[in-house]
C-alpha cells in the first residue's frame, strides 16, 4: 500500500455549484471523463434524489493519484465553477487561499426571493463577500453566452471551456472537447461545442488581459 | 449500455450504483429483485436497462422491499444467484423476510444490498443498517469505493456460496454516488432453469424446525469468523505506535487525514465487519498502545473492537464515539478525521479551518434553495385545491415522495410522516381521536408499496379520513421507475397496468373519483369540497385519485416529439402586482421583476401546466405570444 506515502496536497480539486436542472452533474462527469482521457486518476462526488428539483447541487471533481474519497474540504479547491451567484457563495468556504472562482453573473430566483421573504444580495456585495475568501475571481454571464451558442441549456458548456483555459486542471483541451463530442449526439454537438469555446476564449482573453 | 460491453480488462468512470450493476453480471446474477430508494436507485435504473439484453436474467422493481426480499430468497434456494437491493429504511420493510432467511438459508448466493444515507440526502433517517447483520446473524461486508464495491459483491457471494447464508452488503451515499476509474471483469454465465428441490424441513421454519436451525446459524456464523479472520477483505497497511481500524468510506478520510497530517500508523481496514476478525483485531490491539476507531454513524465497529479487548483483558486506549472524540451523526469528510487525530496527538491542524469558518459568519443569511416541486409539477395544482378547498384548516398526514415538498410554504400540507404509506394509517389514528378532517396524500407507487392494507384497515374499521392518491404515473423521486400502475415492467415488457381507482373500489371504498389536476382548478376545488363533505357525512373513507404525469416525463415527451406550446406569460398591462401568484401558488418558473413591480414567467423554467392562469385575480396570465 503506497498510499500511505501520498501527497494529498498533489490533487486537483474542482467543486462545481449551482443549482438543480443547470447541468452541474453533467459537467463534473465529463470533467473526470476527460482526465482519464489524460491518463489521470479521477473521484467524483454528487448527490442525487434532489438535483431535478431545483435545488442547491454541488458537485466535487478531484484529480491526481491521491484522489480517494469524493469529499473536499473547506479551504481545499482550487477552482470553484460558479453556475449562479448565490450558490457559489454558498460553497465558497470550499475554495482553496487564492484559489480561483469562475462565477456566472446570471442571477436564478429563488422561491424564497419571489415570494418576498429574503431579498436577493446585490451583485457588489456578492463579490465582496467572495473576495474575503480569494481575490482570483473571472464573473461574466456565462448564461448569456450558453444563448449565443444557441441555447441557455449548454451552459455547462461554456463553463466548462473556461475551466480547461484557467490552465489549473491537468486536462489538455483535445480531451475536454473529445469528451465533449462524445456526450451529445447530432445537432446539440456543435451547438455544445460552440458553448465550450466561447467559455475558454473568454477566460483566455481575461487572463490574458 | 456501455456497463454489458464484454472487454474485460477495460477501464471505465464508473458511478457506485454503475460499478455495482457491472458486478451483478460479473457474479452471474440469476433474478434481481428491487425496490428503488435513494442512494441505491441507479443500481435497478441501470439493470432495468440491460435486462432485455441479458440471456437467462431476470429483473423486476417488486411493489416493495418485504417483497423483493421475498421474491430474491426464494430464487437464490431454488439453486441460482439473487440480489434484493434496497435503501436503508427499506431494510426494516424487509427485516421480517430477512431474519427468516439466515435461519433457512440459501443454495445459491444471495446478496441483500442496502444503501444507508448518513447525513439524510434523501432520507427520512439515517439509521446504521449495520445492526442487522448483528441481529439476524449474517455476515456483512462494506466496501469503500465503486471499483471495491464491484470486487467485493464478487466476493460476497462466494461467502454466500460457502456458508449456505445471505450476505448484507451494505454501502452509503457517498460510495453509491461516487464515480471512480473501475476494471472491468468477464461476465459470467447464468444457468437458464433450474429445479426446486424440496426440502420443508429446511424450508419451513415452523418451531421444531427453527429450534435446530438457530443452533445451525451460530454454527456457520463460526465459519463465517474463519473467513473473516483469513479474507483479503480485512487487511492492515502502513506502521506506527497509532493504530487506526476503519471501514467503509470512512477508510479514504482517514487515509487522506494520514497522508495530509504526515502521520504514521498501521491502518486495520476491515471490509467483512461482521463477524470481525477477532484474532487479527486483538493481534492489532496488542501492538499499539492507542487504537482510533474510525468510522460513520453508530460505534458498530467500535463496540466490537471493546469487546474483544474487554475478552482479551487488554488495557489499550480505543478512542472513538464512546469518548466524544467523533460523532454519531451525519457523514465524515477529511476534516472531521483530521481534526480528531490533530486532538488526540496535540497538534495543529494543516489548514486554519478556524479561520475559514469565521468568515463565513460574517457572510450574512443567504435566501435559501431547498429542493421543490417542479414547474408544471401537477402535485403543486392539487395541493393548491386541497389548500384552498379547505382553507389549510384540515390535517394532511403525508407520504414518501417528491410531495412531501409540499410541506414548504406556501402549500404547508404535510403535517405528520413516519415512513412508506404512513399517510393513510395516520390519517385513521388522528380521525379517529380529534373529528378534524383529514386528508392524506400519497403517490401511486408508494400505494402499491405500502398504502393497500392501510385502505383496507380504514374501509374495515370505517376511519372517516379523505385520501388524496397523486398518481403521476411514475416513481419520480428516484428517477421515474416504473410501478405496478405504470404497464411496464422491470424487464422492459408492456403489461396491463392495475388502476388505482378500480383497486380502490375492489378493496371496498365506497367514494372513488379521478380528476385531472390540470383540467380545471374551480373543479378540483370542488372535488375536494365535495369529498370532505362525503366523509364528513358517512364517516368512512373516500378516495381522489388526481391523475397526471409528472412534469418531467411531459417535457421529456415533448422534446421528443419536437411538439411546440405556445408558452404562458404575464400581461404587464393587467398584473397589478400584487404577488398572489408568487405567495399562494409559488412556482420556481414565476419571479417578481422588482423594476416593473410585475410578475414574470421565466420561459426556459415553465413548463407550460397553465395552471398560474387560475391562480390570479387580474386573470394577467395569458398563453400565446407577447
Amino acid at each position: 500500500m503506497t498510499r500511505m506515502t501520498c501527497n494529498t496536497a498533489a490533487v486537483m480539486n474542482v467543486v462545481l455549484t449551482g443549482v438543480g436542472g443547470q447541468g452541474v452533474l453533467t459537467l463534473a462527469d465529463m470533467m473526470a471523463r476527460s482526465a482519464m482521457f489524460d491518463g489521470h486518476n479521477v473521484r467524483v462526488g454528487e448527490i442525487h434524489g434532489m438535483a431535478q428539483r431545483g435545488g442547491h447541487v454541488i458537485c466535487t471533481v478531484r484529480i491526481g493519484p491521491c484522489a480517494m474519497g469524493p469529499i473536499i474540504d473547506p479551504g481545499g479547491a482550487q477552482l470553484i465553477l460558479g453556475f449562479e451567484p448565490i450558490e457559489t457563495l454558498r460553497e465558497i468556504h470550499l475554495v482553496a487561499p487564492e484559489g480561483l472562482v469562475i462565477l456566472n453573473s446570471h442571477v436564478q430566483m429563488p422561491v424564497a426571493v419571489s415570494m418576498g421573504q429574503i431579498d436577493y444580495p446585490k451583485r457588489e456585495s456578492v463579490l465582496a463577500l467572495i473576495r474575503k475568501f480569494t481575490s482570483n475571481i473571472l464573473e461574466f454571464d456565462a448564461s448569456d453566452l450558453a444563448k449565443t451558442a444557441g441555447t441557455g441549456g449548454s451552459l455547462n458548456m461554456v463553463l466548462f471551456g473556461a475551466a480547461i483555459a484557467s490552465g489549473l486542471t491537468p486536462i489538455s483541451r483535445d480531451s475536454a472537447l473529445k469528451s465533449v463530442r462524445d456526450s451529445f449526439p447530432g445537432k446539440f454537438e456543435e451547438m455544445n461545442v460552440r458553448a465550450f469555446n466561447l467559455g475558454y476564449s473568454m477566460v483566455k482573453d481575461k487572463l490574458d488581459y | 449500455m456501455d456497463l454489458l460491453q464484454t472487454e474485460a480488462g477495460k477501464t471505465m468512470l464508473l458511478l457506485g450504483n454503475e460499478a455495482i450493476a457491472r458486478g451483478v453480471l460479473e457474479s452471474g446474477v440469476r433474478l434481481v429483485a428491487v425496490y428503488p430508494g435513494t442512494p441505491s436507485s441507479e443500481i435497478g435504473n441501470n439493470l432495468t436497462a440491460m435486462a432485455p439484453h441479458i440471456p437467462n436474467f431476470y429483473f423486476e422493481f417488486s411493489t416493495n422491499e418485504k417483497v423483493a426480499m421475498e421474491v430474491a430468497g426464494a430464487a437464490a434456494i431454488a439453486g441460482v444467484r439473487s440480489l434484493m437491493v434496497c435503501k436503508g429504511p427499506g431494510l426494516n420493510v424487509a427485516a421480517d423476510p430477512f431474519l427468516s432467511l439466515a435461519y433457512i438459508g440459501v443454495r445459491a448466493g444471495m446478496v441483500v444490498l442496502v444503501a444507508d444515507d448518513p447525513s439524510m440526502w434523501s432520507s427520512q433517517n439515517e439509521n446504521d443498517s449495520r445492526f442487522y447483520a448483528l441481529m439476524a446473524n449474517i455476515p456483512m461486508l462494506e466496501p469503500s469505493d465503486p471499483s471495491e464495491a464491484k470486487s467485493m459483491l464478487l466476493q460476497a457471494y462466494d461467502i454466500s456460496e460457502q456458508l449456505e447464508i445471505p450476505v448484507l452488503f451494505r454501502t452509503s451515499t457517498r460510495v453509491n454516488h461516487s464515480r471512480s476509474p473501475v476494471d472491468l471483469g468477464p461476465i459470467r454465465e447464468r444457468p437458464d432453469k433450474v429445479q426446486f428441490i424440496k426440502d420443508p424441513f429446511r424450508f419451513v421454519p415452523i418451531p421444531s424446525v427453527a429450534y435446530k436451525r438457530h443452533a445451525w446459524l451460530l454454527g456457520q456464523m463460526e465459519k463465517a469468523l474463519e473467513v473473516s479472520e483469513s479474507t483479503p477483505l480485512n487487511f492492515s497497511s502502513g506502521s506506527g505506535i497509532l493504530g487506526i481500524i476503519t471501514s467503509g468510506v470512512a477508510y479514504n478520510y482517514a487515509f487522506e487525514a494520514l497522508s495530509t497530517m504526515n502521520v504514521e500508523a498501521e491502518v486495520l481496514k476491515l471490509g467483512l465487519t461482521h463477524p470481525i476478525p477477532q484474532h487479527m483485531i486483538s493481534e492489532f490491539l496488542q501492538h499499539h498502545r492507542t487504537v482510533i476507531v474510525v468510522e460513520e454513524l453508530e460505534p458498530f465497529l467500535e463496540t466490537q473492537v471493546r469487546r474483544v479487548a474487554q475478552l482479551k483483558g487488554m488495557t489499550v486506549d480505543i478512542l472513538g464515539k464512546d469518548q466524544g472524540y467523533f460523532s454519531r451523526t451525519y457523514e465524515y469528510s477529511p476534516r472531521i478525521v483530521i481534526e480528531t487525530l490533530s486532538k488526540i496527538l496535540n497538534r495543529k491542524t494543516p489548514i486554519d479551518w478556524g479561520a475559514i469558518d469565521g468568515k463565513v459568519r460574517e457572510i450574512p443569511p443567504l435566501p435559501p434553495r431547498p429542493p421543490l416541486l417542479c414547474p408544471g409539477c401537477p402535485h403543486r395544482a392539487t395541493y393548491y385545491a386541497i389548500r384552498a378547498a379547505t382553507r389549510g384548516k384540515a390535517i394532511y398526514p403525508s407520504d414518501i415522495g417528491c410531495y412531501t415538498l409540499s410541506i414548504a410554504p406556501p402549500l404547508e400540507t404535510a403535517d405528520i410522516l413516519f415512513d412508506m404509506g404512513s399517510s393513510i394509517t395516520t390519517a385513521c389514528g388522528i380521525a379517529q381521536v380529534t373529528g378534524q378532517d383529514v386528508i392524506a396524500t400519497i403517490g401511486d407507487s408508494t400505494f402499491f408499496a405500502s398504502g393497500l392494507p392501510g385502505i383496507v384497515n380504514a374501509v374495515y374499521n370505517k376511519h372517516p379520513i379523505c385520501v388524496v392518491i397523486l398518481d403521476n404515473c411514475t416513481t419520480a423521486m428516484t428517477g421515474h421507475q416504473p410501478h405496478p400502475g405504470t404497464g411496464l415492467t422491470g424487464m422492459q415488457e408492456k403489461v396491463t397496468p392495475l388502476d388505482i381507482a378500480d383497486v380502490c373500489r375492489g378493496l371496498g371504498v365506497q367514494y372513488v373519483r379521478t380528476v385531472k389536476p390540470f383540467d380545471s382548478m374551480v373543479d378540483l376545488v370542488a372535488e375536494v369540497r365535495q369529498m370532505v363533505a362525503w366523509t364528513r357525512e358517512r364517516k368512512q373513507p373516500s378516495v381522489l385519485v388526481s391523475r397526471e404525469p409528472c412534469a418531467i416525463l411531459t417535457a421529456a415527451e415533448r422534446s421528443r416529439s419536437g411538439e411546440l406550446l405556445q408558452p404562458y406569460h404575464v400581461d404587464t398591462i393587467v398584473c397589478n402586482g400584487c404577488k398572489r401568484c408568487l405567495t399562494r401558488y409559488s412556482c420556481p418558473a414565476m419571479y417578481f421583476d422588482p423594476d416593473s413591480g410585475k410578475a414574470v414567467i421565466d420561459e426556459t423554467l415553465c413548463n407550460i401546466c397553465g395552471t398560474c392562469v387560475a391562480v390570479c385575480p387580474q386573470g394577467a396570465i395569458r398563453k400565446g405570444e407577447q
